[in-house]
């Protein structure tokens, strides 16, 4: 039974994600795209902290980045919008090396704590305008916009389709990443990283792999972000916004249903009760404390046991 | 040479500040092994308790039986908060995976944040001005009563929580369990007790530290705590966690750091070296100042 | 001298004021199956320590296979082919056996770091290859029937052996059991036993400490007694039973195995 759900699960999903712009005003697209870009954050930031266990709590920074590199390669140096995919790919995920290099050793509260002062370091390097080409306060307005070309009538929907293009990207690599020798490591030294050592994992490349991969993935979601607003700014990749995806993945469980749910949680329940809106993180915190108590491992919780079918069906 | 010696009263102000925040957040961790996030909430509740107290309950006019009130019962009733947040949301979470408890502390604080904001507003407020303005100039260096006021009575706190910590039963009993708390119950140490009374100890100095806020910067807003706690915490760290003395000496450090970049670079990148030197402190000294490195028993 | 020797020579570890093992020799022969014992807290663990590198000696030389490795990680030395297990069991406790296993293959499998992100043909070839491999060693640990049960669920006796299994998964020259047999009941000692001469068939070196002394004499073939950090026997087991100073250690602590 719960097997023919799981099999159900990502067709309907995707069916349901495909055909929602034509169920959408203008005001609730815009909404789903957040969604979207949300939940490939909070999975880039799920593996980091749900498959190898690290106490990262800046990962709004490698989002953050990747949504500058775009903008500052599109805005000040005229890169057509796609162009700068790569890159916006590629540096965050080398900064995710740089950074993680010298913290991974650390334990997990310092190394929470260092993550948090990052995250902290790079708003305020936006801010003041580092370099002259961030656009201090205000951001940078005005990007391109992705269109798909001879489907010009339809340009309302593309930022929705373009972040949906990404999530299933995301959810590929995942999927892969999980049925590989270097997911297994990660979930490895998460569970006991002395135990990890001691059967030749060698645990710090593959602790900085796990910031690497979730810096790309983060930094993708940023082009994708800075495609739906054709703007950036930095209130937007704060370190409170660092804190909520770090909520999320916990409180999800840390499994891909858990992390959806707790972004719709998140950040589409507060746009359906908009008249509670200043109430929304005084209940979410409550909330949050309540599922700690009552379903410690989060509301989902991630299941493992990814073996071949040749120990179950002879065994 | 003014410039330092300026900024060198100025840190100590802030540092003194720094450290009495630190001092819940440290001794918290050394026995629960967990960041209390709700901790700087709790600072900046107690600035705004403390507003409320002076203004509605106790009639807005200065005096010093009034100013010995408004601490008071700001105090007890900061405590009393701390105490209901371990109930809630820590106690039930014991024996939980770590990140759930990390998770339940997210959301402690963020109740206690927006709290403060529905009751308040998210407005700033100003703290009301309880002591007279006086000011002396000594060779070109300025210093306020408020100052000379928070170093003299952070002092006198430290040293009396140094005292009961390292000379009283309690005190002992505090220290045991924060070595080794399965070794501490064995000892007939009740660690429930003793996480009570970090809790009501820590909030109780976060309260001072609270108020001092107001009274020296005056402008208070309800996410305020964010700020204070974190560069509260990242003292405890610098000093080594879970540490008492490292507590008190990594603030007053931070403080100190913090005044000199003000002073002669720029407070617009105040955080980011604040993180920087925290970083740098954690690359050469992993476990802060004054914490001891254990190696783990296999 | 044979090439797979493990040689401890002069080999001291400190713990603060504590110094846990005590300028240490012994020398490990290839194919032998070497016993390392001792009352509580005499230091034995930590020599294991000192040899994969999990607390590097400070003094002394370990040399294996001719090289000198005391001051290599962990993870290298287990590429050189020293595995060991632990006394306070270690296992990836959320994870199924199978995945435990598993991970014993992590340095066999040739999958790059970017295979994590991208599947290949040959990627998944050694992918099915590597749990084939896992899935001879459950049936040489008679493990197959707990497979997919999450590991930390099972009775401490499974575990021991799923410890075991995923240290061989590693193809080692040289294994290293930290009390194996401890909490095991009569029946499972037999079979551990059995084991135990199971995995020297297959040319392994097997160096183990261990507390149960009618399992020490019966399989291991020469022994090194030490007490607080320093050396105070070696022999074979007939020696060793003879030698008035490892009764005088034993009997001098409460301990009561001997
Ligand atoms: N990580 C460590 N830190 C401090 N002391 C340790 C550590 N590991 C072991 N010791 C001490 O070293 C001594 C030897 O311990 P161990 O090697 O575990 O003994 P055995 O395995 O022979 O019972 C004991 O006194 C123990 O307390
Ligand atoms: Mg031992």
């Amino acid at each position: 039974m719960m097997k023919k759900i799981q099999q159900l699960g990502y067709p309907l999903f995707f069916v349901v994600m495909a055909l929602l712009p034509a169920l959408l005003d203008s005001r609730w697209l815009a909404v789903a795209t957040t969604f979207v870009i949300f939940t490939i954050v909070a999975l880039s930031q799920d593996i980091v902290l749900g498959k190898a266990g690290m106490f990262n709590m800046g990962q709004a920074l490698f989002f953050g980045l990747g949504a500058y590199t775009t903008a500052i390669c599109n805005a000040v140096f005229g890169w057509p919008l796609l162009a700068t995919l790569p890159l916006a790919i590629i540096i965050p995920a080398i900064f995710g090396v740089l950074l993680a290099g010298p913290i991974i050793h650390l334990r997990g509260d310092y190394l929470l704590v260092t993550t948090i002062g990052f995250n902290i370091v790079f708003v305020q390097a936006l801010q003041n305008n580092l370099g002259g080409v961030t656009g201090g306060p205000n951001g940078i307005f005005g990007l391109e916009m992705l269109g798909i070309p001879g489907l010009a009538a339809y340009q309302q929907f593309t930022p929705y389709y373009v972040a949906l293009a990404a999530l299933i990207l995301t959810l590929f690599i995942l999927r892969n990443l999980e049925s590989s020798k270097v997911g297994r490591a990660l979930h490895y030294l998460r569970e006991d990283d002395l135990a990890a050592g001691s059967v030749g994992i060698n645990t710090r490349v593959y602790k900085i792999y796990s910031f690497a991969l979730g810096a790309g993935i983060a930094g993708m979601a940023g082009t994708v972000y800075a495609n739906q607003y054709s703007a950036v700014s930095p209130e937007a990749f704060d370190f409170l916004q660092s804190v909520l995806f770090f909520s999320i993945v916990i409180v999800g469980g840390s499994s891909v249903p858990g992390i959806l749910l707790g972004v719709f949680v998140m950040f589409v329940l507060p746009e359906i009760f908009r008249e509670f809106s200043t109430w929304r993180y005084f209940i979410f915190g409550f909330a949050m404390i309540f599922t700690m108590i009552l379903r410690p491992r989060g509301l989902w919780p991630a299941k493992f046991g990814r073996i071949p079918k040749i120990f179950t069906e002879k065994g | 040479m003014d410039i330092f010696l300026q900024q060198l009263v100025n840190g100590l102000t802030i540092g003194s500040m720094f450290a009495l925040i630190a001092l819940g957040y440290t001794m918290v961790y050394g026995v629960m092994k967990l960041i209390n996030f709700a901790h700087g909430d709790l600072v900046a509740g107690s600035a705004f308790v403390g507003l409320f107290v002076f203004t509605q309950l106790l009639g807005g006019q200065v005096s010093v039986l009034v100013v010995v009130g408004v601490f008071i019962l700001t105090i007890i009733t900061i405590a009393l908060l701390g105490f209901t947040i371990e109930r809630l949301a820590y106690r039930p979470l014991r024996s939980a995976p770590r990140l759930s408890a990390v998770v339940s502390a997210l959301g402690a604080s963020m109740v206690i944040q927006n709290g403060i904001m529905l009751l308040w507003g998210p407005q700033m407020h100003i703290f009301p001005e309880l002591l007279p303005t006086i000011i002396w100039d000594i060779g070109g260096v300025v210093v306020s009563l408020i100052q000379v006021l928070i170093m003299a009575l952070s002092m006198i706190l430290m040293v009396g929580l140094y005292l009961f910590v390292e000379k009283t039963k309690i005190g002992t009993a505090i220290r045991a369990s924060a070595i080794d708390q399965d070794a501490a119950r064995l000892m007939g140490i009740n660690v429930n007790n003793i996480i009570v009374t970090i809790f009501l100890i820590g909030s109780s100095l976060g309260a001072v530290g609270g108020l001092f806020i107001g009274l020296y910067y005056r402008g208070i807003t309800f996410n305020m705590g964010w700020q204070y706690g974190l560069y509260a915490f990242v003292a405890a760290i610098i000093g080594g966690i879970g540490n008492i003395p490292g507590a008190m000496l990594g603030g007053i450090l931070l403080g100190l750091f913090n005044a000199f970049i003000a002073g002669y670079i720029s407070s617009t990148w105040a955080d980011a070296f604040t993180f920087i030197l925290l970083i740098v402190i954690l690359i050469v000294r992993p476990t802060g100042i004054l914490g001891e490195r254990v190696a783990e028993k296999v | 001298m044979a090439a797979n020797d493990l040689i401890l020579t002069h080999v001291t570890k400190r713990f603060g004021g504590l110094v846990a093992v005590d300028d240490l020799s012994l020398h490990v022969q290839e194919g032998q199956i070497y016993g390392l014992i001792g009352p509580n807290g005499a230091g034995k663990t930590t020599v294991f320590n000192c040899i994969t590198g999990i607390h590097p000696c400070e003094e002394g030389s370990i040399t294996w296979q001719g090289k000198e490795i005391s001051q290599l990680p962990t993870h290298k030395i287990v590429r050189l082919g020293i595995v060991r297990t632990f006394q306070t069991i270690r296992l990836f406790s959320q994870m199924s056996v199978a995945e435990n296993v598993m991970s014993g293959r992590h340095i066999k499998s040739s999958q790059k770091l970017w295979h994590g992100i991208i599947h290949t043909p040959a990627s998944r070839r050694d992918e099915r290859e590597n749990w084939q491999a896992v899935y001879d060693l459950l049936q040489f640990f008679d493990l197959q029937k707990y497979a997919a049960h999450t590991v930390g669920s099972l009775a401490y006796g499974i575990q021991r052996r799923v410890e075991m299994a995923r240290a061989l998964a590693v193809n080692p020259q040289l294994l290293i059991l930290d009390e194996p047999a401890a909490g095991l009941n009569d029946n499972e000692t037999l079979k551990l036993i059995e084991t135990i001469y199971r995995i020297r068939e297959k040319g392994i070196t097997i160096l183990l400490i261990e507390h149960d002394m009618d399992l020490v004499m019966e399989v291991t073939e020469y022994l090194t007694v030490i007490n607080f950090g320093s050396k105070i026997a070696e022999g074979t087991p007939a020696e060793i039973q003879e030698n008035p100073a490892v009764i005088e250690a034993y009997l001098g602590s409460d301990d009561d195995d001997f």
